[in-house]
Protein backbone atom coordinates (compact mmCIF):
# COMPACT_ATOMS: atom_id res chain seq x y z
CA UNK A 1 0.00 0.00 0.00
CA UNK A 2 1.09 3.40 0.58
CA UNK A 3 0.56 5.06 -2.70
CA UNK A 4 -2.72 6.21 -4.73
CA UNK A 5 -2.82 2.92 -6.47
CA UNK A 6 -5.18 0.06 -5.09
CA UNK A 7 -4.87 -1.94 -2.14
CA UNK A 8 -5.11 -5.12 -4.19
CA UNK A 9 -2.34 -4.37 -6.53
CA UNK A 10 0.49 -6.60 -6.30
CA UNK A 11 3.99 -6.60 -8.47
CA UNK A 12 1.98 -6.69 -11.65
CA UNK A 13 4.52 -9.26 -13.89
CA UNK A 14 4.36 -11.63 -11.19
CA UNK A 15 1.57 -14.42 -9.83
CA UNK A 16 -0.51 -12.19 -7.66
CA UNK A 17 -1.59 -16.13 -5.72
CA UNK A 18 -0.13 -19.74 -5.95
CA UNK A 19 -2.90 -22.25 -5.18
CA UNK A 20 -1.59 -26.30 -4.51
CA UNK A 21 -2.88 -28.96 -2.63
CA UNK A 22 -5.85 -27.06 -2.13
CA UNK A 23 -4.09 -24.18 -0.34
CA UNK A 24 -3.54 -20.65 -1.59
CA UNK A 25 -0.77 -18.08 -0.51
CA UNK A 26 -0.59 -14.81 -1.26
CA UNK A 27 1.66 -13.76 -3.32
CA UNK A 28 2.06 -9.68 -2.28
CA UNK A 29 2.80 -11.13 0.94
CA UNK A 30 4.91 -13.23 0.09
CA UNK A 31 7.02 -11.16 -1.90
CA UNK A 32 6.96 -8.32 0.92
CA UNK A 33 8.01 -11.05 3.42
CA UNK A 34 11.26 -11.48 1.52
CA UNK A 35 12.00 -8.18 0.94
CA UNK A 36 11.43 -7.31 4.45
CA UNK A 37 13.71 -10.55 5.48
CA UNK A 38 16.55 -9.69 2.74
CA UNK A 39 16.88 -6.03 4.44
CA UNK A 40 17.00 -7.45 7.79
CA UNK A 41 19.57 -9.92 6.64
CA UNK A 42 21.66 -7.59 4.77
CA UNK A 43 21.26 -4.99 7.78
CA UNK A 44 22.29 -7.64 10.27
CA UNK A 45 25.15 -8.97 7.76
CA UNK A 46 26.75 -5.65 7.20
CA UNK A 47 27.12 -5.00 10.90
CA UNK A 48 28.08 -8.15 11.37
CA UNK A 49 30.89 -9.11 8.47
CA UNK A 50 32.27 -5.51 9.44
CA UNK A 51 32.07 -5.89 13.03
CA UNK A 52 34.79 -4.26 14.96
CA UNK A 53 35.85 -3.65 18.91
CA UNK A 54 36.47 -0.34 18.26
CA UNK A 55 32.57 -0.03 16.13
CA UNK A 56 32.14 2.36 13.43
CA UNK A 57 29.11 4.56 13.40
CA UNK A 58 26.89 1.90 11.73
CA UNK A 59 28.20 -0.84 14.03
CA UNK A 60 27.08 1.89 16.75
CA UNK A 61 23.84 2.00 16.09
CA UNK A 62 23.29 -1.45 15.37
CA UNK A 63 24.61 -2.52 18.81
CA UNK A 64 23.13 0.06 20.64
CA UNK A 65 19.45 -1.34 19.29
CA UNK A 66 20.50 -4.55 19.98
CA UNK A 67 22.08 -4.25 23.27
CA UNK A 68 18.65 -1.80 24.27
CA UNK A 69 16.83 -4.83 23.64
CA UNK A 70 19.01 -6.83 25.39
CA UNK A 71 18.50 -5.24 28.13
CA UNK A 72 15.03 -4.71 27.79
CA UNK A 73 14.52 -8.73 28.15
CA UNK A 74 17.42 -9.14 30.90
CA UNK A 75 15.37 -6.69 32.97
CA UNK A 76 11.84 -8.74 31.96
CA UNK A 77 13.14 -12.43 32.21
CA UNK A 78 16.84 -12.77 33.58
CA UNK A 79 19.97 -13.42 32.54
CA UNK A 80 19.12 -17.15 31.47
CA UNK A 81 15.90 -16.10 29.09
CA UNK A 82 18.19 -13.33 27.73
CA UNK A 83 20.46 -15.93 26.55
CA UNK A 84 18.04 -18.28 24.76
CA UNK A 85 15.83 -15.99 24.18
CA UNK A 86 17.27 -12.68 22.46
CA UNK A 87 17.88 -13.74 19.29
CA UNK A 88 14.46 -15.23 18.49
CA UNK A 89 13.09 -11.82 20.19
CA UNK A 90 15.78 -9.46 17.86
CA UNK A 91 14.74 -11.29 15.15
CA UNK A 92 10.83 -10.71 15.77
CA UNK A 93 11.55 -7.07 16.63
CA UNK A 94 13.67 -6.26 13.64
CA UNK A 95 11.42 -8.37 11.37
CA UNK A 96 8.05 -6.60 12.23
CA UNK A 97 9.74 -3.05 12.36
CA UNK A 98 10.57 -3.54 9.35
CA UNK A 99 7.95 -5.34 7.63
CA UNK A 100 5.91 -2.15 8.83
CA UNK A 101 8.09 0.24 7.11
CA UNK A 102 8.27 -0.83 4.04
CA UNK A 103 4.92 -0.21 3.27
CA UNK A 104 5.47 3.49 3.79
CA UNK A 105 8.32 3.69 1.43
CA UNK A 106 8.40 5.50 -1.91
CA UNK A 107 6.75 3.60 -4.65
CA UNK A 108 9.64 3.29 -7.26
CA UNK A 109 8.36 0.78 -10.10
CA UNK A 110 6.85 -1.87 -7.84
CA UNK A 111 4.19 -1.78 -5.27
CA UNK A 112 5.33 -1.96 -1.77
CA UNK A 113 2.92 -2.88 1.02
CA UNK A 114 3.41 -3.99 4.39
CA UNK A 115 3.45 -8.10 5.21
CA UNK A 116 1.78 -7.31 8.66
CA UNK A 117 -0.96 -5.93 6.73
CA UNK A 118 -2.11 -9.46 5.89
CA UNK A 119 -3.78 -11.36 8.25
CA UNK A 120 -2.13 -14.87 8.20
CA UNK A 121 1.61 -12.77 9.01
CA UNK A 122 0.13 -11.18 11.76
CA UNK A 123 -1.34 -14.54 13.26
CA UNK A 124 1.19 -16.24 11.75
CA UNK A 125 3.40 -14.53 14.04
CA UNK A 126 1.46 -14.17 17.14
CA UNK A 127 0.66 -18.15 17.05
CA UNK A 128 4.09 -18.88 16.16
CA UNK A 129 5.27 -16.83 19.63
CA UNK A 130 1.99 -18.57 21.59
CA UNK A 131 3.76 -21.93 20.92
CA UNK A 132 7.51 -21.04 21.26
CA UNK A 133 6.07 -19.78 24.94
CA UNK A 134 4.81 -22.69 25.11
CA UNK A 135 7.31 -24.63 23.96
CA UNK A 136 9.85 -23.18 26.39
CA UNK A 137 7.58 -23.10 29.23
CA UNK A 138 7.61 -26.88 29.23
CA UNK A 139 11.38 -27.04 28.48
CA UNK A 140 12.23 -24.87 31.34
CA UNK A 141 9.59 -26.17 33.85
CA UNK A 142 8.59 -29.24 32.86
CA UNK A 143 4.21 -29.65 33.17
CA UNK A 144 5.02 -27.67 36.05
CA UNK A 145 4.58 -25.05 33.35
CA UNK A 146 0.72 -25.59 33.26
CA UNK A 147 0.10 -24.17 36.98
CA UNK A 148 -0.33 -20.30 36.10
CA UNK A 149 -3.60 -21.52 34.64
CA UNK A 150 -4.42 -21.83 38.23
CA UNK A 151 -2.69 -19.45 40.02
CA UNK A 152 -2.66 -16.78 41.70
CA UNK A 153 -6.06 -19.37 42.63
CA UNK A 154 -7.64 -22.41 40.87
CA UNK A 155 -11.00 -20.39 40.32
CA UNK A 156 -9.04 -18.09 38.01
CA UNK A 157 -8.92 -21.03 35.66
CA UNK A 158 -11.52 -19.98 33.28
CA UNK A 159 -10.19 -16.32 33.15
CA UNK A 160 -6.66 -17.43 32.70
CA UNK A 161 -7.89 -19.83 29.58
CA UNK A 162 -9.92 -16.91 27.96
CA UNK A 163 -6.89 -14.73 28.60
CA UNK A 164 -4.12 -17.30 26.97
CA UNK A 165 -6.35 -17.52 23.80
CA UNK A 166 -7.07 -13.31 23.95
CA UNK A 167 -3.78 -12.71 24.07
CA UNK A 168 -2.21 -13.92 20.70
CA UNK A 169 -5.73 -12.93 19.11
CA UNK A 170 -5.19 -9.06 20.41
CA UNK A 171 -1.28 -9.05 19.55
CA UNK A 172 -2.07 -9.90 15.88
CA UNK A 173 -5.47 -7.74 15.53
CA UNK A 174 -3.34 -4.78 16.92
CA UNK A 175 -0.57 -5.08 15.01
CA UNK A 176 -2.97 -5.94 11.61
CA UNK A 177 -5.32 -3.40 12.47
CA UNK A 178 -2.45 -0.39 13.00
CA UNK A 179 -0.74 -0.91 9.70
CA UNK A 180 -3.67 -2.04 7.78
CA UNK A 181 -5.73 1.17 8.98
CA UNK A 182 -2.48 2.78 8.27
CA UNK A 183 -1.78 2.34 4.91
CA UNK A 184 -5.93 3.00 4.14
CA UNK A 185 -5.79 6.34 5.59
CA UNK A 186 -2.85 6.80 3.41
CA UNK A 187 -4.60 5.84 0.18
CA UNK A 188 -7.40 8.12 1.24
CA UNK A 189 -5.31 11.32 2.08
CA UNK A 190 -3.51 10.60 -1.34
CA UNK A 191 -6.51 10.98 -3.05
CA UNK A 192 -8.15 13.71 -0.57
CA UNK A 193 -5.20 16.00 -0.41
CA UNK A 194 -1.98 14.51 -2.39
CA UNK A 195 0.46 16.94 -1.24
CA UNK A 196 1.60 17.71 2.53
CA UNK A 197 -0.87 15.29 4.58
CA UNK A 198 0.47 12.36 3.10
CA UNK A 199 3.79 13.11 3.82
CA UNK A 200 2.89 13.82 7.61
CA UNK A 201 1.01 11.00 7.80
CA UNK A 202 3.87 8.93 6.70
CA UNK A 203 6.01 10.37 8.89
CA UNK A 204 3.65 9.00 12.07
CA UNK A 205 2.99 5.83 10.27
CA UNK A 206 6.91 5.39 10.52
CA UNK A 207 6.60 6.17 14.53
CA UNK A 208 3.50 3.37 14.62
CA UNK A 209 5.70 1.00 12.85
CA UNK A 210 8.05 1.03 15.26
CA UNK A 211 5.68 1.74 18.27
CA UNK A 212 4.08 -1.73 17.14
CA UNK A 213 7.35 -3.44 17.08
CA UNK A 214 7.76 -3.08 19.95
CA UNK A 215 4.42 -3.50 21.21
CA UNK A 216 4.32 -6.96 20.17
CA UNK A 217 8.13 -7.67 21.47
CA UNK A 218 7.57 -6.53 24.67
CA UNK A 219 3.90 -8.61 25.03
CA UNK A 220 5.94 -11.86 23.93
CA UNK A 221 8.35 -10.95 26.54
CA UNK A 222 5.68 -10.30 28.99
CA UNK A 223 4.47 -13.66 27.69
CA UNK A 224 7.66 -15.48 28.46
CA UNK A 225 8.04 -14.14 31.64
CA UNK A 226 5.94 -16.80 32.80
CA UNK A 227 8.23 -19.06 31.75
CA UNK A 228 11.42 -17.72 32.91
CA UNK A 229 10.88 -15.62 36.11
CA UNK A 230 9.47 -17.22 39.55
CA UNK A 231 6.25 -15.28 40.42
CA UNK B 1 -5.28 -10.18 2.80
CA UNK B 2 -8.13 -10.54 5.39
CA UNK B 3 -8.63 -14.55 4.50
CA UNK B 4 -6.64 -17.17 6.04
CA UNK B 5 -4.95 -19.52 3.70
CA UNK B 6 -1.28 -20.62 3.52
CA UNK B 7 0.53 -17.52 3.81
CA UNK B 8 -0.19 -18.45 7.52
CA UNK B 9 2.29 -21.85 7.12
CA UNK B 10 4.62 -19.23 4.36
CA UNK B 11 4.73 -16.76 7.26
CA UNK B 12 5.96 -19.48 10.23
CA UNK B 13 8.52 -21.10 7.86
CA UNK B 14 9.78 -17.70 6.44
CA UNK B 15 10.26 -16.10 10.09
CA UNK B 16 12.16 -19.43 11.13
CA UNK B 17 14.52 -19.57 8.31
CA UNK B 18 15.01 -15.87 8.69
CA UNK B 19 15.44 -16.82 13.30
CA UNK B 20 18.01 -19.44 11.51
CA UNK B 21 20.16 -17.44 9.12
CA UNK B 22 20.56 -14.31 11.42
CA UNK B 23 21.25 -16.65 14.74
CA UNK B 24 23.92 -18.37 12.75
CA UNK B 25 25.42 -15.82 10.32
CA UNK B 26 24.83 -12.09 12.34
CA UNK B 27 24.34 -12.99 16.22
CA UNK B 28 26.62 -15.05 16.95
CA UNK B 29 29.66 -12.37 15.36
CA UNK B 30 27.98 -9.99 17.01
CA UNK B 31 27.72 -11.26 20.45
CA UNK B 32 31.30 -12.50 20.10
CA UNK B 33 32.37 -8.81 19.63
CA UNK B 34 30.41 -7.52 21.94
CA UNK B 35 31.33 -10.12 24.91
CA UNK B 36 35.05 -9.16 24.03
CA UNK B 37 34.59 -5.56 24.03
CA UNK B 38 32.74 -6.07 27.57
CA UNK B 39 35.29 -8.27 29.12
CA UNK B 40 38.42 -6.29 27.62
CA UNK B 41 36.43 -3.50 29.54
CA UNK B 42 36.57 -5.33 32.16
CA UNK B 43 40.13 -6.20 32.15
CA UNK B 44 41.42 -2.82 31.16
CA UNK B 45 39.20 -1.26 34.14
CA UNK B 46 40.85 -4.48 36.37
CA UNK B 47 44.60 -4.02 35.37
CA UNK B 48 43.94 -0.04 36.11
CA UNK B 49 42.92 -0.58 39.49
CA UNK B 50 45.23 -3.53 40.30
CA UNK B 51 48.02 -0.71 39.04
CA UNK B 52 46.22 2.08 41.27
CA UNK B 53 46.75 0.01 43.75
CA UNK B 54 50.67 -1.29 43.53
CA UNK B 55 51.24 2.82 43.02
CA UNK B 56 49.77 3.62 46.06
CA UNK B 57 51.63 0.36 48.33
CA UNK B 58 54.65 1.86 46.59
CA UNK B 59 53.85 5.61 47.29
CA UNK B 60 53.07 4.39 50.72
CA UNK B 61 56.26 2.33 50.53
CA UNK B 62 58.42 5.17 49.42
CA UNK B 63 56.60 7.90 52.14
CA UNK B 64 57.85 5.25 54.78
CA UNK B 65 61.57 4.90 53.57
CA UNK B 66 61.84 8.72 53.23
CA UNK B 67 60.13 9.46 56.72
CA UNK B 68 63.23 6.79 58.27
CA UNK B 69 65.78 8.26 55.68
CA UNK B 70 64.85 11.39 57.30
CA UNK B 71 64.83 10.08 60.86
CA UNK B 72 68.10 8.66 60.70
CA UNK B 73 69.78 11.77 58.64
CA UNK B 74 68.58 13.80 61.62
CA UNK B 75 70.05 11.32 64.17
CA UNK B 76 73.10 11.45 62.23
CA UNK B 77 73.18 15.26 62.36
CA UNK B 78 72.66 14.98 65.60
CA UNK B 79 75.26 12.72 66.67
CA UNK B 80 78.08 14.06 64.60
CA UNK B 81 77.04 17.64 66.60
CA UNK B 82 77.48 15.75 69.67
CA UNK B 83 80.77 14.13 68.67
CA UNK B 84 81.72 17.87 66.93
CA UNK B 85 81.28 19.33 70.64
CA UNK B 86 82.79 16.76 72.57
CA UNK B 87 85.94 17.11 70.19
CA UNK B 88 85.58 20.80 71.17
CA UNK B 89 85.39 20.15 74.81
CA UNK B 90 87.82 18.01 74.70
CA UNK B 91 90.46 19.85 72.79
CA UNK B 92 89.55 22.78 74.89
CA UNK B 93 89.97 20.95 78.28
CA UNK B 94 93.10 19.43 76.27
CA UNK B 95 94.00 23.05 75.70
CA UNK B 96 93.67 23.95 79.18
CA UNK B 97 95.77 21.02 80.64
CA UNK B 98 98.50 22.02 77.58
CA UNK B 99 98.53 25.61 79.01
CA UNK B 100 98.74 25.00 82.45
CA UNK B 101 101.79 22.43 81.54
CA UNK B 102 103.27 25.28 79.57
CA UNK B 103 103.00 27.73 82.36
CA UNK B 104 103.81 25.36 85.26
CA UNK B 105 107.20 24.44 83.33
CA UNK B 106 107.82 28.05 82.26
CA UNK B 107 107.71 28.92 85.73
CA UNK B 108 109.97 26.04 86.55
CA UNK B 109 112.49 27.39 83.84
CA UNK B 110 112.37 30.46 85.45
CA UNK B 111 113.24 29.38 88.76
CA UNK B 112 115.59 27.42 87.79
CA UNK B 113 117.26 30.17 85.52
CA UNK B 114 116.48 32.48 88.36
CA UNK B 115 119.12 29.97 90.93
CA UNK B 116 120.80 29.53 88.06
CA UNK B 117 121.18 33.19 87.54
CA UNK B 118 121.33 33.93 91.94
CA UNK B 119 124.75 31.18 91.85
CA UNK B 120 126.19 32.56 89.22
CA UNK B 121 125.42 36.10 90.91
CA UNK B 122 126.36 34.55 93.72
CA UNK B 123 129.68 32.84 92.57
CA UNK B 124 130.68 36.38 91.13
CA UNK B 125 129.50 38.31 94.30
CA UNK B 126 132.36 36.17 96.36
CA UNK B 127 135.02 36.26 93.59
CA UNK B 128 134.59 39.89 93.90
CA UNK B 129 133.96 40.73 97.28
CA UNK B 130 136.65 38.76 98.20
CA UNK B 131 138.66 40.53 95.35
CA UNK B 132 137.80 43.85 97.13
CA UNK B 133 138.43 42.87 100.66
CA UNK B 134 141.34 41.48 99.71
CA UNK B 135 142.34 44.79 98.47
CA UNK B 136 140.62 46.52 101.29
CA UNK B 137 143.07 44.71 103.35
CA UNK B 138 145.76 43.81 100.71
CA UNK B 139 146.08 40.07 101.05
CA UNK B 140 144.26 37.61 99.66
CA UNK B 141 141.45 35.85 101.36
CA UNK B 142 142.33 32.44 99.76
CA UNK B 143 141.52 29.94 102.42
CA UNK B 144 138.97 28.26 103.10
CA UNK B 145 137.57 29.47 106.42
CA UNK B 146 138.18 33.00 104.58
CA UNK B 147 135.92 31.55 101.63
CA UNK B 148 132.90 30.11 103.76
CA UNK B 149 132.80 33.73 105.44
CA UNK B 150 132.70 35.24 102.36
CA UNK B 151 129.85 33.19 101.16
CA UNK B 152 127.81 33.46 104.23
CA UNK B 153 128.05 36.90 104.43
CA UNK B 154 126.80 36.91 100.30
CA UNK B 155 124.08 34.70 101.20
CA UNK B 156 122.74 37.37 104.36
CA UNK B 157 122.60 40.09 101.58
CA UNK B 158 121.73 38.45 98.80
CA UNK B 159 118.84 36.61 101.02
CA UNK B 160 117.96 40.45 101.88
Amino acid sequence: MGTEQGSNEIIHYLPQEISALGMTVHMQTLYMMWLTMAIVVILMGLCASRSKLIPGRFQCIVEMCILWLEDLIESNIGKEGRRVMAPFLITLFLYIFIGNEVGLMPQVGIHLTSPTNDINVVFGLSIMVMVVTYLMGFKVKGFGYLKHFVSPFAVMLPLNIVEEVAQPVTMALRLFGNILAGEILLIVLYQLLPWVAPVVWVLFSLCIGLLQAFVFTILTIIGLSNVFVEH
Amino acid sequence: MLDFDATFIAQIVNFIILLFILGKFAYKPLMRVLDERRERIANDLGSAEKTRVEAEALKEQYSKQLAEARQEAAAIVDKANKIGAKIQEDSKAQALVEKEQIIASAHQVTELEKEQALAQIRGQVIALATEIAGKVIDQKLNSQDDQAMIAKTADSVLSK
